[in-house]
């Protein structure tokens, strides 16, 4: 066949080797300069998405906001916004990522794909932490129960961080070539919060309404993740293999696009 | 193989082989051997699934609640499906007891056990065959969804066959059928039982208060005391009258002639219409036996037999509105469209299948490629 597999492997788990290494450095990096060593420092990771969670908990919890269910508020609000959390600071964070790092490209190991990725990592760090911590803390002051199905959780919330993570790269390396994106993304996601299955369930939802929505890829996992929150108690609609679907094309684009952005040259302008 | 080569056939055929040998193992794996397996089973392997569906409503004569304001929005009309009945027939198309039902003569096992059947897709064949298996199996191949804007149901039944499609639609929507009926029956007797056995009591009530009343009157003698007493009073009234005429010429012929011999007859006259009016008021009023003291009694019993009666009266009307009722809420499966028999297979949709899998597979390997090619940008 005249490839050389054993040799092609040592390389790949060499530079593999490397990579890690190179995305642990600049994640640790993201960290310092981001949250510092004073006051909680690195805990602000899960501190900050926290407070968003619990500010709407308490808000939804105060207006007694309908959802037409028969689940507590806060835990309706815990699974939903939790999740908004994890789609939407992604590409927030990868916007705008690269020429801050420019400097850092001199570097022969340091590529545009190591800064998204820890900067990324980080994110779903943060995001997942704070789910987890709410979910404990409710659970221990009595506000829900614990999760039904946990494995659904995390396939779940595993095929929602993919998401944010290819649209993160995506509208990353889109933001290159024009500012627009950026300006676009805020409003996009502001209004892309209602519609994203955080504040209905779908089987509440008229049926117009959930085959438009059905079309929004993030309404899938946050349905899915609810069903093994909730287990028996809601009607779940999701179709996974949509999710799925998406997160492909949209993976292949991203990294895609991080090829062009490499040929292009980061440092030439 | 090849004794004689022409040059050219040669040329392509080596140029191709090149190609191939170029193409790295992870293609293979990722394109070309799934799109192979891909090919070869929908090309050869899948047996031809046939479709049978069927629409209907289930309807019900009640009114709906009355509804105002922004709720009636969503309310919809009143001759709109019932909501209740058709998830609870939906339900039922979906759930073990309907498979059982239908799978009584073993319908639903022969349908998929036939030797027709690729080994694939054959019930049993690749998989246990219990019970759980079957219904899982049928689950698949059973699909009723209910449209909330329409109120159309959807009964979708997917077999190797036509004809087994066409028979497990329409048994699975006569049971659904049968389940409405009993659901009809159960709440028409409900209803009307209670107001039933509402009538009942009050019949015999209504009995028991009758007898009383007639058993009272026999006792006492007596009919109607108040208008048997009306009429003594009427009577001793008369004598009243007689008595007061007899005694004023009585005391006229004293006056003017009393040794008139009419005197002593009169007086004996007053005398007499005296002891009448004493014993005919004593008929009325005083002692146990008199008129007025069989009113008391009188009243009760007859109240009470009033009362019985006007008890069964309602009773009666309650059971004319439940029974009013009950033929106002029957339900009804309504066919709109009925099962049909379908003579093509609209499945797998074996041009789709391949394409996707082709499609898939190399968008998974640009995935693959661009990642370790970022990996290998990375070096020591």
């Amino acid at each position: 066949m005249g490839w050389d597999f054993a040799g092609g492997l040592t390389r790949f788990f060499k530079s593999l080797m490397v990579q890690k290494r190179v995305i642990f450095a600049l994640l640790m990096r993201e960290a310092l300069t981001r949250y510092g060593r004073h006051n909680i420092g690195l805990f602000w990771l899960f501190a900050e998405p926290m407070m968003f969670t619990l500010g709407v908990t308490a808000l939804w919890s105060a207006t007694g906001r309908g959802h037409a269910s028969q689940l507590p508020i806060a835990a309706f609000a815990l699974t939903g916004y939790s999740s908004v959390l994890l789609w939407r600071n992604m590409p927030g964070r990868c916007i705008g990522a690269i020429q801050p790092n420019a400097s850092l490209m001199y570097h022969r190991n340091v590529r545009i794909i190591d800064i998204f990725m820890s900067r990324l990592i980080l994110e779903a760090m943060g995001a997942t932490g704070s789910f987890l911590v709410l979910t404990l803390a409710f659970n221990y002051v009595g506000l829900i129960d614990l999760p039904e199905d946990v494995f659904k959780i995390i396939i779940g919330w595993t095929l929602l961080a993919w998401f944010g993570a290819a649209l993160a790269i995506t509208l990353g390396t889109l933001a290159e070539h024009s500012e627009l994106v950026d300006k676009l993304w805020h409003p996009a996601s502001y209004l892309m919060f209602p519609l994203s299955g955080a504040g209905f369930l779908m089987s509440a939802a008229p049926p117009a309404f959930q085959k438009v929505v059905g079309w929004i890829p993030m309404v899938h996992c946050t349905e899915y993740i609810r069903e093994g929150y909730f287990g028996s108690k809601i009607v779940a609609i999701h179709n996974l293999g949509y999710v799925l679907l998406v997160n492909l094309i949209l993976t292949a684009f991203g990294l895609l696009q991080i090829r062009v952005i490499a040929r292009r040259g980061v440092l030439s302008d | 193989m090849h004794d004689v080569v022409y040059p050219n056939d040669g040329v392509r055929l080596s140029r191709f082989r090149d190609y191939l040998s170029k193409l790295k193992p992870s293609f293979w794996a990722i394109v070309v051997i799934p799109t192979s397996i891909a090919i070869i089973y929908y090309g050869l392997l899948a047996s031809d699934v046939y479709t049978s569906d069927s629409y209907f409503v289930v309807k019900s004569s009640q009114r709906e609640k009355s509804v105002t304001g922004f709720a009636s929005f969503f309310a919809g009309e009143g001759a709109g499906g019932s909501t209740d009945e058709v998830h609870a027939v939906e339900e039922y198309l979906k759930s073990r007891d309907a498979l059982r039902d239908v799978n009584k003569d073993g319908l639903v096992t022969n349908a998929f056990t036939r030797s027709s059947i690729s080994i694939f897709d054959r019930f049993g064949k690749l998989g246990s065959d219990s019970e759980e298996a079957l219904y899982k199996y049928f689950s698949k191949r059973v699909d009723s969804t209910y449209d909330g804007g329409t109120f159309v149901a959807h009964l979708k039944v997917q077999a190797y066959t036509p004809d087994d499609a066409f028979e497990i639609n329409r048994r699975l929507l006569n049971l659904g059928e049968s389940l409405v009926n009993r659901l009809n029956q159960r709440s028409r007797t409900d209803l009307v039982r209670y107001a039933e056995k509402e009538v009942d009591e009050a019949r015999a009530r209504a009995a028991t208060a009758a007898v009383a009343l007639s058993t009272y009157r026999n006792k006492r003698g007596v009919v109607d005391p108040e208008k048997q007493a009306a009429v003594q009073i009427q009577l001793v009234t008369k004598l009243q009258d007689e008595l007061i005429a007899n005694q004023t010429q009585l005391d006229q012929l004293r006056q003017f002639t009393p040794e008139n011999p009419q005197v002593s007859v009169l007086q004996e006259r007053v005398a007499s219409i005296r002891r009448q009016m004493s014993t005919e008021m004593q008929k009325v009023a005083g002692g146990a036996q008199s008129l007025a003291g069989s009113v008391a009694g009188y009243e009760r019993v007859q109240m009470d037999s009033e009362f019985a009666a006007k008890q069964l009266a309602s009773a009666m009307a309650s059971l004319e509105d439940a029974k009013n009722e009950a033929r106002r809420q029957q339900i009804y499966v309504e066919r709109i469209v009925a099962p049909n028999k379908p003579d093509a297979a609209l499945y797998p949709k074996r041009l789709k299948g391949v394409v996707s899998v082709l499609l898939l597979g190399l968008v998974i390997y640009g995935i693959f490629q661009l990642l370790v090619a970022a990996i290998f940008e990375h070096r020591q």
